[in-house]
């Protein structure tokens, strides 16, 4: 049952949440939210478990469950902090909409990291070139295409300026 | 490998396979990731690109590979096969500093 967690509230928890406001006073709301961020936390230590399980297999260690639930515990504080630092570099930038540069702005401080979330940030603009190129194939006719080779390369050029 | 380095897996090569990963292996989910991110917005019209989210669900990946890799490092260091809070307790301050 992955991912249960995820889809949990969303339109019906959602109008639930107007539907309280709207009615009762703000202890109401406040359950909600807490809740809300109940089942967050449970989602992730869920997946937490499954990383520290992989890495307990890797190294041939065990985990204790206090262990767990304590990655778990300062995972989630940790993306408070990492909320709030995209929403203030977005803003900085003039913008509501938090993107890759705000991530690899957050991922600074070390090097080997900011690498790794760079490279990430590379292959996902690769992937995303390639779904045009095959969407642009199926609704045109191939008609003198050149290769995909060179069609990417040029516009892997023009896609840095815009990637910012 | 320097000590403060962070251990990343290699790269895969040719077309992006995270979207796929996701599916296959464990890690953390896009929507997991917005909500939770969601959750500490001070502005409610901030929201976060797919391409961000994707980005933000290795880095939390990341994140908890490194604290459980450094925290059974500090326990194998101790020559113990258990890792306990303690030995999270220890790696904390640099992980933190790290990130």
């Amino acid at each position: 049952p992955r991912g249960r967690w995820a889809g949990d509230s969303g339109s019906a928890g959602r109008g639930r949440e107007q539907a309280a406001r709207a009615m009762e006073p703000e202890g109401e709301q406040e359950r909600e939210r807490l809740l809300h961020s109940q089942r967050l936390k449970a989602a992730v230590h869920y997946t937490v478990g499954c990383l520290c399980q992989e890495v307990a297999e890797d190294k041939g260690i065990q985990f204790s469950k206090q262990t767990i639930a304590a990655i778990s515990e300062i995972t989630f504080r940790q993306c408070e902090v990492f909320a709030k630092d995209l929403e203030m570099f977005a803003r900085h930038g003039k913008r509501t909409v938090i993107n890759s540069e705000d991530v690899k702005l957050l991922a600074r401080r070390s090097n080997s990291l900011l690498r790794y979330i760079t490279q990430k940030s590379e292959e996902l603009a690769l992937n995303n070139l390639e779904q045009k190129e095959r969407k642009k194939k199926k609704s045109s006719t191939a008609k003198g295409k050149r290769t995909s080779d060179e069609q990417v390369e040029v516009m892997a050029e023009s896609e840095d300026s815009n990637m910012a | 490998m320097m000590p403060r380095a962070i251990v990343v897996p290699p790269l895969p090569r040719g077309r992006c396979r995270m979207e796929k990963r996701e599916e296959s292996a464990s890690g953390f989910r896009k929507e997991t990731v917005n909500k939770i991110l969601q959750l500490h917005f001070k502005d409610d019209k901030t929201r976060v690109s797919s391409d961000a989210l994707l980005l933000m669900a290795e880095m939390l990946n990341v994140f908890v590979r490194e604290a459980s890799a450094r925290g059974a490092r500090q326990a194998q260091a101790e020559d113990l096969d258990r890792v306990d809070i303690e030995h999270v307790e220890k790696v904390l301050p640099q992980l933190l500093l790290d990130f």
